[in-house]
């Protein structure tokens, strides 16, 4: 017994000694290194740093975060400097007057991380290569687009485009991520790109890799001693001497690693773990001050219907169905709360509340649906507030009391639930009710299946049951179906009803809508069975959209008529009701500032904190050591 | 000794036709899924922008063409039968070109030294200590040991490495509760070793603890069995020591079903531990599946199942063949 005791003491004095190694890095200085999580998980193909290939290695590794660059940036937010940066462009892109042709200037004085220079061969020769090889990324966007492209000089590219392409800067724009620019002196003496691991890569950005785990959990990047020969250097100093980016597993350990302030950044996590760590840990921070913590992403989740599927075409059905939904309880099933909710086509986000929102709250106070019987204005403005106080009792101060501050946070109104003008709408396109249940012109149930995600996206998955719930309590057989891994297969090749997702995503901090709009042209509809291109997933097409689509190709992207044809199609959206919005999709993303502070949020929306966009470099520059101060 | 060979032969017929049959079904249940790998990676690049509908075509026939998918799916399947053959189950679709087998060989060794270190700590422990309350079962302890184990057996295993991480990670923060080394750490050497050690300690923990009460109740009534048998009282009549009729008489008789138990278990382990991959964040076998069924790379999937159809019927017959040499009635029926 004497000896089991001596071995008991000195396995737990070895585990108490081990706490500080349990941190989990090795030989670096936590206090000069950020710890990310990686949201992609374990990467599959760790060695793998061809970022130009199709899902092949990694992207939130760091990689487009730390190492990549392009010509330009646009922030989801407010932005470093403003919502657009110059990145590899020393300016805004410069069209001729039809815009078949685009001309580029750039930088002077970048370098990559092996000392070479920067130039405008490096783009020729990244648009050239794609173009001979279509199975990499951005190849068979160069090949619809770009008839020639030239280098006059060292620091000047020439676009001729194949036909008249207002957008076609867009390609080499920075939302999540864009066309990185490759390094010629590297890749042109391959044999095949597509084949070539470029391991270790070669840096445009401020960081080089130092080390990464052959399994794929981790990866370390190690600021460039030549950090002042990129481009961000015009910004200031990175902070971190190190980024590590890790796999840190399911939500809970996430939790966990940062209330042991293991982990700097969680990318995401459930809004469960989020309350956890505010009561707890008091160094954590999310976007928001308060309640509702989140970064409110550029998407916008919201039912999606299938126009291709009877009784789905009719404008009718589908506003019964959005009046018969309550958001502040899909808004509490979902996200407990933290929503951020959007009645109108285009996510709550970023600088979208001056875009949209505030302009067109009149016009939704004002807009009015004519069921048959009566004429009704479905516009509740007091939503967001009525959320608020419904919150306030448990949450406390955590909610905001400012109207503006409710606005951003929570959301501003949406649609008051209405059976009685549902039941005139449905009545009206020929549906009839028998007992408790409603029947189709044809006399057969009404029924809807809603495809959600399952355990891929729990959040939308309790907002599809609480929708559910609410149509069948009305007497219409609903039901959800579960798809975690072929959920977005599925819906594009048109094999659903109704499903929770997002056809909407934005640029978020630039008005401009092209980003989802344009391939919602009629032009592109596949029958269905066919797989529909990404974006229009509910197959919804009508004469004056085209039109604004079609008016929004020709003419500038920074144009001032760019808001006002986005509020066209906001108006037209209202009116048709094809999808129904429900809220932006809120990323819990919780910084601790046990060891960097500077984090940006949403009184200092400097960039993206979200941890997968490449916007997160300029996080980089403003992130000082805590403990220096 | 005739018989014993022809036994050889039938068995190790069945073994190819169990493994021939197990890969084809797995073949067809992998390329019946809906899940298409070339519009998982068309979606994972159109997720964030690039929609043209004229790229996404020219997209989907060249990924088609470079994962090798055209063809009808008869010469698919000639084909995978011709690499299968050489060894080779072709490049990942996830990870392409990385062969499939260089990402199974990489997260092998991880899932095979959690797996087989757990598995013989919870069969010996279990086994040990099932044992001595068979055949001690007046002793308080192990009766106590007992409702333990019986405790344990049905709570899931998912709840047990969520009380570890708890605890442990949280609550006393002296473990790692993620990944299988530290970052950063140079893999030669006795510090790299330490590392692996220590990260495993609560994977290695939940899965004993899960693991030990079905061997301990397994033992404990075999043993309770044999020492009913004449020569074991006969032997207690006879005054030999009781140690050695436990160990000598009663244990080692009972242990050839468990020993059975043992080499599934560990023919089973290529499998991975999914579910303790997943919560560990352990690199291996079971979070490569896992990665693999996610994104629709069906060839990974079958490399996975095809090398763990081959462990399991390999186990069986490793047993099977040993079998006959301790007890020659099994080669006559």
């Amino acid at each position: 017994m004497r000896i089991m005791r001596v071995l008991a003491f000195f396995a737990s004095a070895w585990l108490i000694a081990q706490s500080a190694l349990a941190q989990g890095i090795s030989n670096l200085p936590r206090e000069e290194t950020i710890i990310i999580e990686n949201p992609q998980g374990t990467i599959t193909n760790p060695p793998w740093f061809n970022i130009w290939m199709v899902a092949r290695g990694g992207n939130s590794n760091g990689l487009q975060q730390l190492g990549m660059d392009t010509l330009w940036y646009i922030d989801p937010d407010a932005g470093i400097d403003g919502v657009w940066d110059n990145s590899l462009a020393a300016d805004k892109p410069q069209y001729n007057a039809d815009f078949t042709e685009m001309t580029v200037k750039l930088r002077d004085g970048i370098h990559w991380s092996d000392g070479v220079e920067f130039t405008a061969d490096d783009v020729v020769f990244t648009v050239q290569t794609q173009m001979k090889n279509p199975s990499m990324i951005w190849g068979p966007v160069f090949l619809a687009s770009v008839d020639t492209v030239t280098a006059p000089d060292k620091h000047t590219v020439v676009f001729k485009l194949k036909r008249p392409n207002s957008r076609f800067h867009a390609t080499f724009t920075v939302r999540w991520n864009a066309a990185w620019i490759m390094p010629k002196h590297v890749f042109e003496k391959v044999e095949d790109p597509t084949k070539f691991d470029f391991n270790p890569p070669v840096t445009i950005g401020p960081y080089k890799l130092h080390s990464f785990d052959p399994n794929g959990k981790w990866y370390i990047w190690e600021k460039r001693e030549d950090w002042q020969r990129t481009s961000l250097a015009r910004h200031g100093e990175p902070g971190p001497k190190y980024a590590a980016y890790i796999d840190p597993g399911p939500p809970d350990k996430r939790v966990i690693l940062q209330l042991n302030h293991q982990l700097d950044i969680i990318h995401d996590t459930s809004p469960e773990g989020v309350f956890t760590l505010i009561k707890q840990s008091p160094t954590s921070q999310g976007w928001f001050k308060g309640f509702p913590y989140a970064h409110p992403d550029p998407t916008l989740p919201a039912v999606m219907f299938n126009h291709q599927v009877e009784p789905f075409q009719n404008a009718d059905v589908r506003w019964a169905l959005a009046l018969l939904i309550d958001i502040k309880a899909v808004s509490m099933a979902s996200y407990r709360g933290a929503a951020t909710i959007s009645a109108i086509g285009v996510p709550p986000t970023g600088l979208y509340g001056e875009y949209y929102f505030d302009p067109l709250e009149q016009w939704l106070t004002d807009f009015e649906i004519d069921t048959g019987k009566q004429k009704y204005k479905p516009y509740d403005p007091t939503v967001g507030q009525q959320i608020a106080d419904m919150l306030r009792p448990s949450m406390g101060e955590q909610i905001p009391t400012d109207p503006k501050e409710i606005a951003k946070a929570i959301g501003r109104g949406w649609w008051k639930p209405n059976p009685e003008a549902a039941t005139e709408l449905l009545e009206r396109a020929g549906f009839t009710k028998q007992g408790d249940q409603w029947l189709k012109p044809d006399g057969t149930p009404f029924s809807i299946t809603l495809l959600v995600e399952g355990d891929q996206r729990p959040v939308m998955t309790r907002a599809g049951t609480m929708i559910v719930q609410q149509w069948r309590q009305f007497g219409i057989d609903a039901k959800t179906q579960a798809y975690p891994s072929d959920f977005f297969p599925r819906v594009e090749s048109g094999d659903f009803e109704a499903a929770i997702a997002w056809s909407v995503e934005t640029w978020g901090g630039h008005p401009d809508l092209s980003f989802f709009l344009d391939s919602w042209h009629s032009e592109f509809l596949k029958p269905r069975g066919e797989r529909q291109p990404p974006r229009n997933r509910q197959r919804w097409t009508h004469p004056e959209l085209d039109k604004i689509i079609e008016e929004i190709r020709t003419i500038d992207f920074d144009d001032p008529k760019v808001q006002e044809l986005g509020q066209e199609y906001i108006k037209l959206a209202v009116r048709e009701m094809p999808i129904i919005p429900l809220m932006s999709y809120n990323v819990f993303t919780m910084m601790d500032t046990t060891y960097w502070t500077g984090y940006p949020s949403a009184d200092d929306p400097y960039t993206n904190p979200v941890s997968n966009w490449a916007n997160t470099k300029y996080m980089f520059v403003r992130l000082k050591p805590a403990k220096a101060q | 000794m005739r018989t014993y060979a022809l036994y050889l032969v039938r068995r190790f017929a069945q073994f190819l036709l169990v493994v021939f049959i197990g890969i084809n079904i797995a073949y067809l249940i992998t390329h019946l899924t809906p899940v298409d790998p070339v519009e998982q990676a068309i979606s994972s690049v159109t997720m964030f922008g690039q929609s043209s509908p004229e790229m996404v075509e020219v997209m989907r026939k060249t990924l088609r063409e470079l994962y090798g998918l055209e063809g009808s799916p008869w010469e698919q399947y000639v084909s995978f039968w011709r690499r299968m053959a050489t060894g080779d189950f072709g490049p990942s679709l996830s990870a392409f070109p990385t062969p499939v087998s260089t990402l199974i060989w990489q997260a092998l060794p991880w899932t095979l030294g959690l797996l087989v270190s757990s598995t013989l700590i919870a069969w010996i422990v279990g086994n040990f200590l099932g044992g001595l309350a068979g055949y001690y079962r007046k002793n308080s302890l192990l009766k106590a040991l007992g409702i333990l184990a019986m405790s344990l057996q049905p709570i899931p295993y998912y709840i047990v490495a969520f009380i570890l991480l708890v605890v442990f990670g949280y609550l006393w923060p002296v473990l790692p509760i993620s990944g299988g080394a530290e970052m950063n750490i140079d893999r030669q050497g006795f510090a790299f070793a330490a590392s692996i050690v220590r990260h495993s300690i609560l994977p290695v923990l939940s899965l004993v603890l899960v693991g030990l009460g079905a061997w301990f109740i397994g033992m404990r009534s075999l043993v309770s069995n044999i020492v009913t048998e004449d020569y074991v009282t006969y032997a207690e009549l006879g005054g030999v020591d009781r140690r050695r009729i436990l160990f000598s008489y009663v244990m080692r008789n009972a242990l050839s079903p468990q020993l059975t138990g043992l080499a599934l278990s560990l023919g089973a382990i290529f499998n991975g531990a999914i579910i303790t991959e997943f919560v560990f964040g352990y690199p291996g076998v079971g979070t490569l599946l896992v990665r693999a069924v996610n994104s629709g790379d069906y060839s990974l999937v079958l490399g996975i199942t095809s090398v763990s159809i081959i462990a399991v019927a390999t186990a069986i017959l490793v047993i099977d063949i040993i079998y006959p040499l301790l007890d020659p009635r099994v080669a006559r029926s």
